[in-house]
């Protein structure tokens, strides 16, 4: 997919020329560089999902951006639970949607 | 956009119509809300909804917003894992 990235911004000028590395998003690759947050390594890769809702099945991405809404919460290394606008990617790190667990999960029962 | 549509808490995918619905059925306090429709009980804690869910209800002929909070702020503040809670140190 072409990049979303801005390279070229009318104000802040252009991009400095930056450390690529590769990241590894639901066991596909994709190109990061260094200083990126994981929100923004995917976004520039046209990643525009980070993970469904839990109940509802429904898409979910960079909302606030600024860790405050916890919406673009991924797991990372298969253990933990970040949220992408906050953390920084590394080389080869791993990082996956969180699942879904609306097919499978028993309802509470309604009102 | 309808109301249906527009969302109130994310993290509980709440929408403003199941709010305002709720508001008429049971004429209660945003806190009541909360408990009978879960939002603002999702990962953000509220943050994102709290405003909002107090001035529906306030709009909606609910008691007035007051400078106490009305929707409550409770430990732990943010959230936090299981594991850091036991002890984990990364």
């Amino acid at each position: 997919m072409r990049s979303m990235r801005v390279n070229d911004h009318p104000v802040l000028g252009s991009l400095e020329k930056q450390k690529k590395i590769k990241i590894y998003f639901d066991g596909k690759s994709y190109e990061a560089y260094e200083g990126d947050t994981i929100a923004s390594a995917l976004l520039a890769s046209g990643v525009r999902t980070l993970r469904k809702h839990e109940d509802k099945n429904t898409p979910r991405g960079i909302y606030c951006n600024i860790g405050h809404c916890f919406e673009c919460r991924v797991q990372l290394n298969g253990k933990n639970t970040v949220r992408a606008c906050l953390t920084p990617v590394e080389n080869n790190m791993k990082i996956e949607s969180n699942i879904s667990l609306s097919s499978m999960s028993p309802k509470g029962g309604t009102l | 956009m309808s109301e249906s549509r527009t969302v109130i808490c994310r993290c509980e995918e709440i929408t403003l119509e199941e709010i305002k619905e709720t508001v008429e059925r049971f004429q209660c306090s945003s806190r009541e809300i909360k408990l009978r429709t879960r939002a603002g009980m999702g990962p953000c804690g509220g943050r994102t909804c709290r405003g909002m869910i107090d001035r529906v209800v306030e709009q909606m002929g609910g008691p007035a917003i007051s400078d106490e909070v009305s929707l409550s702020y409770r430990p732990p503040v943010r959230p936090v894992s299981f594991g850091v809670l036991g002890g984990e140190t990364k």
